[in-house]
């Protein structure tokens, strides 16, 4: 094991090597940039390819191209450059082709600040092209180490499900410095919970089955097995076809293999205080989550009955925390509540959901245990700006 | 016509189904010519191909060939910076650009070399604007600054000659285009003839195309090869290559 006092972006870069990625195509935007700048340095002394494009359009596109001829390939951008994903990332769900996508976000809309973090891409990423009918996968890291450890699960998750997989950081978690650990071997991977899927090449002749069955390896060209890929909606041969049952077995698929088979995935959650029912729960992911495990600690030391629930896989949203009756309060980096919304979904029908958002920033320590304090009280929120409200 | 003539130029070369992979784009060019080659095949979304073909030479052996059929549309239009960066780096790739003379699939609208002046749906008054199709606007004249190696315009009824030109667009190990103007009887002549006559639409682009040198008042296409720097600059994938190598081995460059 190596430790480096290093950047999220190091981490991701370190990640994306043991995971085997050998591909990386990015266009330089804040806070992503250094990724992109790491992966340039140091895919070349693996082997690896790093190409600057001309777009983040393009970025993802060329990943798709590499994907189809048998790399590993992943691509990273901030949410400016995400939604220039939205053409690729159709493509490659369509055509289940692996890859990794991370989006560092920062505070928007558009170009906002470059240098701010936000957390305004929850639902992006569940919705990060047209058509409808597919499912994502998102996970969300919430420190250096582990931007390392999901970006390494991403890639284990975009070969078994033939998938883009997205990772959802933020520019504190990716420019911010940390203690690091990499392994140096496959027993310190598997040690770390590491898990790696080797590249295949599917044999057809079909190529796109119509189940949910996972593990089927991905189309790759240039092994002269009549593999076709597309944008259209394809039979299972790869054929392209203007047919609703056609369809029907396509879109089952790019659903269904995600959502019967998310045990896969579904243990990626962390629960702290957790145990005792606690009065109130304390929803969030990525950076904030940090802020807020301090303040539960701290209510818990004030004799607060709080627990905390932090979200890793965002995507396909994991109901199953949801169904006590209790109070929820929500943080998030928006003001205009996203990840609340699921929350208020997924919760029993009259639980109290609470929402704290800011914007730029992070909530402080003394927000959220007055926060704690009122909704524990059942005093009436007092609404400071934007930050607090009933929601 | 077109897609017979790059057909005819890989018998020709000897190429076997297992040499090519064969990409494909949106619109008629598009449709038309996805899934007929027995190969591997792809197509990609409006515009992106010549991304996907730049990733996938990366990844595939040098010798296997990568020809894309694409519209004028696809190229000239929403796909035309990604057109520019392929030939930037001479990925090695043969794009042969269907030109119907505009987005015919559509309905028939003007592209960036409808020919000025022509009724399409979206012109009715005629087509006003300057099109990619003069002087150092033509758009061959812009990849070749952009540093395409092999350039070549011909029309569908080129037959033989076309054939011979394609083949040595696939001869050259870098950027190749060939730009082939075709009739569309269906949507761009039944507005700018008032007819689907497909023997009118033929006659009225023979007329106007003649081989380069030879040009008329009236020409609208001089047709030949354009430029010919073929293997003259190195090879996107292959320098990419060499270069990850070398820093691989020794830590620079």
């Amino acid at each position: 094991m190596k430790r480096f006092l290093e950047t999220g972006n190091f981490a991701i870069t370190e990640g994306a090597i043991l995971a085997g990625c050998r591909f990386f195509a990015g266009y330089p935007i804040t806070p992503a940039t250094e990724l992109a700048e790491s992966m340039s340095l140091r895919l070349p002394q693996v082997g690896g390819v790093y190409l600057q494009a001309e777009d983040e359009c393009a970025a993802m596109h060329m990943c798709i191209g590499a994907a189809l001829g048998g790399y590993k390939a992943m691509t990273a951008t901030s949410g400016p450059g995400f939604i220039l994903y939205a053409d690729p990332y159709g493509w490659a769900l369509g055509c289940e082709t692996p890859l990794v996508v991370l989006n560092s976000g920062r505070v928007g809309p558009v170009s906002g600040i470059t240098g701010a973090p936000g957390q305004g891409e929850f639902y992006l990423m569940r919705y990060p092209t047209q058509g409808g009918n597919f499912e994502t996968i998102c996970l969300a890291p919430n420190s250096a180490q582990e931007c390392m450890a999901m970006t390494v699960e991403a890639f284990y998750l975009a070969e078994r499900f033939r998938m883009p997989v997205s990772v959802l950081a933020d520019q504190l978690i990716t420019d911010g410095f940390e203690d690091i650990s990499v392994p140096e071997n496959d027993d310190e991977m598997k040690e770390m919970g590491f898990r790696v899927w080797p590249r295949e090449v599917c044999q057809g002749p079909d190529f796109y089955p119509a189940t949910d069955e996972l593990d089927i390896p991905p189309v790759v060209l240039g092994h002269n097995t009549g593999a076709l890929c597309s944008d259209w909606t394809p039979t299972e041969e790869g054929y392209d076809i203007e047919e609703v049952e056609a369809h029907h077995k396509h879109a089952y698929r790019l659903i269904y293999k995600v959502r019967n088979n998310r045990h896969i995935f579904n243990h990626l959650f962390e629960k702290k205080h957790m145990d005792d029912d606690p009065d109130l729960v304390v929803v969030s992911y990525g950076t904030p989550s940090r802020v807020v495990n301090t303040a539960v600690i701290k209510a818990r030391q004030q004799g607060l009955k709080v627990g905390a629930l932090r979200l890793i896989n965002l995507w396909p949203f994991p109901d199953e925390h949801f169904n006590r009756k209790t109070k929820y309060l929500v943080v998030e980096l928006n003001w205009d509540g996203e990840l609340v919304r699921e929350v208020q979904r997924a919760a029993p029908k009259d639980s109290k959901i609470h929402f704290l958002g800011s914007c730029g920033d992070l909530p402080t320590l003394a927000s959220l245990i007055e926060a704690f304090e009122k909704i524990l009280k059942d005093e009436p929120l007092a609404r400071k700006g934007w930050e607090l409200e009933e929601w | 016509m077109n897609h017979k003539i790059v057909v005819q130029a890989v018998k020709d070369l000897g190429l076997e189904v297992a040499d090519i992979v064969w990409g494909t784009s949106i619109g008629c060019a598009g449709r038309q010519t996805f899934g007929t080659w027995k190969g591997d095949g792809f197509a990609g979304t409006h515009g992106r191909v010549y991304a996907i073909a730049r990733g996938l030479r990366i990844a595939l052996p040098p010798e296997k060939k990568i020809i894309l059929t694409v519209g004028d549309g696809d190229a000239f239009g929403i796909g035309l910076n990604h057109l520019i960066h392929a030939a930037r780096s001479n990925a090695d790739m043969t794009v042969i650009v269907n030109d119907n003379l505009g987005y015919q699939s559509t309905g028939g609208q003007y592209g960036w070399t409808t020919p000025q002046g022509s009724k399409t749906d979206s012109s009715p008054y005629g087509m006003f604007e300057p099109n990619l199709m003069s002087g150092v606007m033509d758009v061959l004249e812009i990849l070749r600054g952009a540093g395409a190696t092999f350039l070549a315009r011909h029309v569908a009824m080129d037959g033989a000659w076309a054939v011979e030109t394609v083949k040595q667009a696939i001869l050259n190990r870098g950027f190749s285009l060939v730009h082939m103007p075709y009739p569309c009887p269906t949507n761009f002549a039944s507005r700018e003839l008032g007819s689907r006559n497909q023997v009118n639409i033929y006659r009225w682009i023979k007329e106007r195309a003649a081989p380069l040198g030879q040009e008329k008042k009236d020409t609208i296409w001089a047709t030949g090869i354009w430029h010919d720097a073929s293997n003259s600059r190195p090879e996107f994938a292959q320098l990419v290559h060499e270069t990850v190598e070398k820093i691989r081995r020794t830590g620079t460059l």
